[in-house]
Formats: structure tokens, sequence, C-alpha cells
């Protein structure tokens, strides 16, 4: 495995001149793009995951990370051949109807981005209807739902009844967050994982896609 | 914003000050006697003895204030420092923990909380705060009361009873009405006052005729309806003085602290508005008998009271369902201020009494805020521009003046009321209410001057603060050992696990219940989401308005938390924008005020309406601006103030 030890320690300290500095040299050097993108950059937002879980660091400091890494893929895209990458799954997210809350969301959107999956957001206040249209549409792997306020949270339910309704329900795994939304809530409504944050998020969607 | 016209020929321009600055020493403070809630106002400096003298509260005693028998200890709850040497000396040791203190030697320097007697297990202080600043205005209160004498000529004269008033009192009563009640006892009090008396006036409408000699009896009632705390004052129409207040823990909070779990109350149940209808009616009765008890009134003798409140409460005590609240669009009932019979809302006071709910603008702006803004007077402002925070569950802010003014609710968290703070308390004996730098040491000032048990939103604002200063927390909001000499004795604080450090407040000799108190990571990152979104709230309202800091004129800290909060240290974690200190006041409990300026000055009720419209609501869910302003808020300012 090749060294990317500078471009990872830039990613998580969020320094964009040096992580660009870095991933530049190592397309000059001839490094394997898979290897710069899994062994160097998702490696360091991996890291940047679970510091943020421990508290070590903040939103500012993930989301410098997560802007960091964007621009390097930035630099990288251009030398992608065909096949090279393999996209790790598409994410349908947003905020139950009758909630308007949607920071948690966001990060959790920006964060699964830093990891390298395609996140389709749906915004606030989203209709189950909604959220089963944009899943049949996109074919997406994950569902992810966020409630912030404990009268909001029946909507998951629906949502996931609606899922079922159309007849969906087995063909995407369906994650839940927000502050009053808890690992048993989750169970009760039968949803396939609980996220407490957004470090979190990318850590259960990978195991729910079998990523780690 | 235009004022409306006053309902009275302008006797003289009002006049209009500024709430004094903290610094300003008033010449008179509270003193409140615990367990009886009782409230003395007692001149600066004069000692706890003295007032209780003068209020005729006995004391045991045998030197007279001498400072000689040490007899007269009572309990201090506020915080006033270490006693004496002299009282150190008649005090056992143990009573100096407990917070004892020898009235004849403490001067009463500020507002003070003592108790008297064994205070009981389950009758615990709170610190509610039920005092604010209240701007001069005219007299001109809701209820007004006039001497009628009906002479013997118009007596003889063929006219109804109704219409002998009217002429009576001449051009005011031509359309004087009358309610159905009131005519009824009308044969009844005529013969008893002999046809002179005192007419009790709301608007056109005369609600009873009474005996001369109460004329000036005139009291009205005010209560601040808060989602934790219900608070009622008993205020002289006469004068606008507060005769009492007295405040008791929202019974409500049985189903759930915040305004949220309330709705989902109402939701689960089929009988749940009535139950915490009555639970609130229940309260507002027992705090009403109280206050009339103190004023040494009848329930009869009133016959108006003002209620302010969130926009869920004011539903709550009108039995009004609130649930569309709950979620998007987020609709009540209705948002504008009415006025009802107080029987009809279940409080008991004369049958013809009136009940002002104030008016609100929305879901999430409510009475409560158009209140505070009410007593901020932020809408009489020409041009300076004003910035109003009141600070709880929900930060609502306001900025504006008379040709603008925006309000904001943010969802801030609990965390400045100390919910979801590991060793988080509210403001109640054993909680840590300040903390200071003394000579390089960590002071704590507690409630109660006891051992410390948590401590609440202002000490942990202050203790962030000082953290910041001395290196222990970054700007990123991480904890970390400082590499400041100065401050390096305190890294002996912090204990690492697993790659995180907590600083510990009190080791288990020091606190009260001998389980050390830390301030966790986490509650640094809770007070960063807190104080991050209130900023940010703030930098929208800015952006909206398009100023810069520099533009800000007044900032009032309305509410407990802002008038216990120290403004250099909430400028230091970046709550409050830097500004220069002396800008930055606190108003108190200004709902309460705004509700009894509109009790004592009936264009403050019309104000208070036209504001209510006047007001932009800015929704910040739906602005993209808030989102990166509340990000760039988390961190914590870098420089340093102090």
């Amino acid at each position: 495995m090749a060294e990317f030890n500078a471009l990872t320690e830039s990613v998580i300290k969020g320094d964009i001149k040096s992580a660009v500095a870095e991933t530049q040299k190592a397309l000059e050097t001839g490094q394997d793009i898979q290897s710069i993108i899994d062994d160097g950059l998702i490696r360091a937002m991996d890291d940047v995951g679970e510091r943020f879980s421990k508290g070590q660091i903040f939103v500012p400091q993930m989301l410098r990370s997560a802007k960091t890494m964007q621009e390097c893929m930035k630099l990288i895209q251009p030398h992608f051949k065909e096949g090279d990458v393999k996209a790790k799954g598409k994410v349908v997210i947003g905020t139950v109807k009758g909630d308007l809350h949607d920071i948690g969301k966001n990060l959790v959107s920006m964060m699964l981005e830093g990891a390298g999956f395609t996140i389709i957001d749906l915004g606030v206040d989203v209709n189950p209807e909604a959220f089963v249209e944009k899943v049949k549409e996109t074919e997406a792997d994950i569902m992810g739902m966020s409630a912030l306020l404990s009268t909001t949270m029946p909507a998951m339910r629906h949502t996931i009844d609606a899922l079922k309704e159309a007849g969906i329900r087995d063909q995407v795994k369906v994650m839940i967050g927000g502050a009053p939304v808890t690992d048993d809530f989750a169970r009760e409504i039968k949803a396939d994982a609980y996220a407490p944050d957004a470090g979190s998020a990318v850590i259960q969607t990978k195991k729910l896609l079998g990523l780690s | 914003m235009r004022k409306p016209k006053n309902h009275k020929p302008k006797k003289k321009k009002q006049t209009v000050r500024l709430p004094p600055s903290k610094r300003h020493k008033p010449k008179y403070v509270w003193l409140n006697v615990l367990p009886d809630d009782l409230w003395i106002r007692v001149r600066r400096g004069k000692t706890i003895w003295e007032a209780l003298q003068k209020a005729a509260v006995h004391l045991e005693g045998d030197c007279g204030g001498l400072g000689k028998c040490g007899k007269c200890k009572v309990k201090v709850l506020s915080f006033i420092g270490p006693p004496s040497k002299e009282a150190t000396e008649l005090l056992t040791e143990e009573e100096i923990k407990d917070g004892l203190r020898l009235t004849c030697r403490n001067k009463i320097k500020k507002d003070l909380v003592i108790y008297l007697g064994e205070p009981q297990p389950d009758q615990e202080f709170f610190q509610i705060l039920k005092t604010g600043y209240r701007p001069p205005l005219q007299l001109d209160p809701l209820i007004d009361k006039r001497l009628v004498t009906i002479s013997p000529e118009l007596q003889k004269q063929e006219l109804s009873e109704m219409d002998r008033i009217r002429r009576a009192m001449g051009p005011e009563g031509r359309n004087l009405q009358v309610p159905l009640h009131c005519l009824r006892t009308l044969p009844q009090i005529f013969g008893k006052t002999s046809y002179h008396g005192a007419v009790v006036l709301h608007e056109n409408s005369m609600l009873a005729w009474q005996d001369w000699e109460s004329v000036g009896r005139r009291y009205g009632l005010v209560f601040d309806i808060g989602t934790s705390t219900v608070v009622g004052k008993l205020i002289s129409l006469l004068d606008g003085h507060e005769v009492a207040a007295i405040s008791h823990l929202n019974s409500q909070i049985r189903h759930g602290t915040n305004v949220i779990s309330r709705l989902q109350f109402i939701k689960d149940n089929k009988d749940g508005l009535k139950r915490l209808h009555d639970l609130l009616l229940k309260d507002m009765r027992g705090i009403t008998q109280r206050l009339l008890e103190v004023g040494e009134l009848r329930p009869e003798e009133i016959f108006i009271a003002v209620a302010a409140g969130n926009t869920t409460m004011q539903h709550i005590l009108l039995a009004l369902d609130p649930s569309g609240i709950a979620e998007a669009p987020f609709s009540p009932i209705i948002t504008e201020g009415i006025v009802v019979k107080a029987e009809q809302a279940g409080l008991k006071l004369h049958p013809e009494a009136l009940l002002y709910v104030m008016p609100a603008k929305s879901g999430y702006i409510g009475g409560d805020l158009i209140s505070v803004i009410l007593a901020s007077e932020a809408a009489e402002q020409d041009s300076e521009m004003i910035l109003g925070l009141d600070l709880g569950t929900n930060g609502e802010i306001f900025l504006g003046n008379r040709s603008r003014l925006l309000t904001c609710s943010t969802a801030a968290g609990p965390a400045l009321e100390g919910a979801r703070i590991s060793h988080g308390a509210i403001a109640r004996v054993g909680a840590i209410e300040a903390v200071r730098m003394v000579d390089g040491q960590i002071q704590f000032q507690i409630i109660g001057n006891v051992k410390p048990k948590g401590i609440c939103g202002s000490g942990l604002v202050d203790l962030v603060a000082v953290l910041l200063h001395c290196g222990i927390i970054d700007c990123e909001g991480l904890i970390h050992p400082t590499t400041n000499e100065d401050t390096a004795h305190l890294n002996g604080r912090l204990v690492e696990n697993s790659g995180v450090y907590d600083f510990l407040i009190a080791s288990p000799e020091e606190s009260h219940n001998g389980r050390p108190i830390y301030l966790k990571q986490n509650d640094v990152r809770e007070l960063q989401l807190a104080k991050g979104a209130i900023a940010a709230g703030i930098r929208s309202l800015m952006h909206e308005m398009k100023i810069e800091v520099g533009a800000i004129r007044h900032i009032y800290l309305a509410g407990a938390l802002g008038n216990y909060i120290n403004p250099f240290s909430a400028m230091r974690i970046g709550l409050i924008p830097t500004v220069n200190p002396d800008i930055v006041k606190s108003i108190g409990n200004a709902a309460s005020t705004g509700a009894s300026m509109v009790l004592l000055c009936r264009n403050s009720w019309h104000m208070a309406k036209l504001l209510a419209d006047f007001i932009d609501h800015v929704e910040l869910s739906h602005r993209a601006d808030f989102n990166q302003h509340f990000i760039e808020h988390m961190d914590f300012p870098r420089d340093n103030l102090w």
C-alpha cells in the first residue's frame, strides 16, 4: 500500500492548500487513483468521523475536512477512467414531514458525501410519498430520515409504512437519526439502523452496505 | 412604528429612560423571605436583622442586633461570600457549610433570598426571576374607579337607575354599558351606599357599583406563564407599585419539561388539554390566593388580570387546542390578543373580572416575547438599533427599532438551562451560578452557599469563558492541557478518557454528595451548539436588516438567564457579539413587566397589538445563510477580550 500519510494528515487538519499539493504530487508520481482515494482521502475521513464521534473535533472542523476532501477529488476527477472508481452507494436523505430542522441532516449528508457516497437530499418537511418516489427513481441503497421534534417522530413510521405499501421496503435500507430518536425507537419502527451523530451515520451506512 | 392615539388627551410628554446599567447601585433592594415567599423592599445597606424587624418578622435574638448572641441565624440562599471573622466565631463549621449567617451581621447590598426556619427537604428553593426594570409610563390602567353621587334631584326624576348613573357621570357616562350581573345587584347596592359610591369602569362598561370607600382599593394581577414556572404579581393600579410577587413551578412539568412534550401529551391523551389546563389553573389560583392574602384583599375586589406566555401556554390557559403548533406549518388557533371573562378561563375573581391575554405573532413567537419587546421599548426607538435576547430552550431574538423590527426563534437546545449537560442543574440550591478567576484560582459562586451539586446555565457560560481564558479550552472547543505557565496548575484538574479530556469542577471532597463534578468534552459541544444557534440567529437578523455589529446601540438580555449571565463571559464565548459591555443590559423578567405595562396603561395594550402586526418574523429554517452562520459560530472567538 502506498504511503499517503501527509495527504491524510492534511485532510484531517482541513488544510486545503497542503492537501491539494499532496494530491497533485501523488498524481504526478503516478500513484494509483483508487489508492489515492481509498488509502489517502477516505482513510482520512474515516479518522475524522471517529474523532467527531469521540468529541475530539466538532462540526466546523469536520466540515472543513469534508471540504478539503472535495477539493482533492476535483483534482483527481479528470484522471478518472471508465470503471476506475466504483460508486459506493446512493443515499436518499431528508427531514420528515412536519419538521423543518435540517442542520443535523445536512451534516450527515456532507459526511456521507465525504465518505464517497452519492447523496440525494430532499430537504425538509418531506412527505412519505416523496421519499418513496425518490427511492424508486434513483434505486437508492439507503434512505435516511431525520426528525428533531418528538411530535414529528411518528412520520418516520409513516414513511416506512409507505415504503412497504409501495412494495420496495426490502430494496432499501432505512437509517434514522435526530435529537429525540433512540436505538429503541429505530427497532420499534423496524428501521435498519440508528445513527446518533454524523460520524456514526457514515459507520452505519458502511455497515448496512457491507463495506466495513 | 407609530404609536396609537391615546384615549385621553396627553397630559404631558412621556419620559423615556433607559434601564439602569449593571453598575448602577439601586437605592432600594428586595429581600425575599422563604418559605413564605415574602418580598420586603429595603434600603440598600440595612442589615437583614433591621429589615426583618421593620417587617415585623419574628426572629430569635437576645442582643438586639449587636452580633453577640449568635441566635439570629438564617439560611441565606443568594451568594453572599463567607461570614465576617466575628460572625464566624458565633457559627459552627457545619452551620457555615449549610449557608447559615447572622442576620444582624449581614448588610443587604443586592437582592437577597433567605430562608427562615428548618428547610423542608421537599421545599427546594429555585432561583426564579420575578423582578425587572419597568420603563416609566403614564398611568391609565385598564380598570378605573370613579366616585359618583346621584344627587337628590336626580333621584326624584323619572329615570331608570342606569340613566341616573349616566347623568351623574356626565359626558363620560353617556355610552355607559352595564353587564347583567351588575344590573341585578344594583338596587341592593344602591340602597346600601345611599346613592354615593364608586363605579368600577372598564372602557365604557360599568363592572360594579361599590361602596365609595373602596375607591382607593384598585389592584390588578399579572401572570407570566412560562413552560417551567408561573409568576404572578399583585399590582396597585393607583401608583403602579408591585405589592407582591409569587412564583410556582408550572405543575404541567410532570408531563414534560418543554413545549413539545406538552403538545405531545395533548396529542396522545384524549383529555390531555383539559388536564394541562386544570393543572395550570390550579397553579394560577394558588398564586392568586397567596397574592391576595399578602395584599389583604378578597377575590371579588380584583377586576382585572393580564397574562403573557408562549403561544402554547396561552392556548392552554384558554383551553384552546395548541396541537397545530407541534409540526410544520406550526399553526396556532389564534395569535391576536384577546379579552375574556376571567371566570371563563377558570380564575376566581370578581364575576365580571376580565382577563387580557397578550397578542402573539406565531406558534413560536408568543405573547411573552411581545411583552418583552414592549418592556424593552425597542419599537419606540427612532433610529438606535436594539438587539434583545430572551434565552431559554428556545432562544428568542429581536432586532430593530421604530422603522423595522425583526424577530426569530432559534432551537438553541436546553444546554443554557443546564439540561443535556453531564452535571447540569437548573438554578436551585447547590447550582454553580457564576465562576471567576481570582489570583490564578478558579472560584465558584453557588446558590445557597453550600457545596456544589451541579452547574446551571450562567455558571456554564462563565466556566467555559474562564477556561478559554486559561487555555484549557481552545477556540475549537477542545479541552486539553494548557501551555500557559500562569494557569498550568489547572492541568491537574484534567482527566483523560480515551483521547478526550474532562475538566474536574469539584472533587468528591469538594462536592455536595461526595461524587466528582465534571465539565465533560461533550458538555462543551452542547454549549457550542446552543451558543452557535443563538449567535447565528443574531447574524441572520443582522444580515436581513443589513447592519453590522457596530450599528447596535443596546443589547437587552431578558429572562432569568439574561439576568444572571455575565456579559463579559457571554461575549467571550461568542453568545452575543463583541461590543462595549456598557451597552449590554439585563431587563429582568421582562415578560411580566410587559404584562404589567398593559395592566397599567391602556395604550400599552394597543401598542402590544400593533407590535404583533408590526414585527417581522424571520423563519430561520427557510434561510440558507442561517446554516452557514451556525457553523461559523460554533467555534469560540479567538480574541481574548479580558
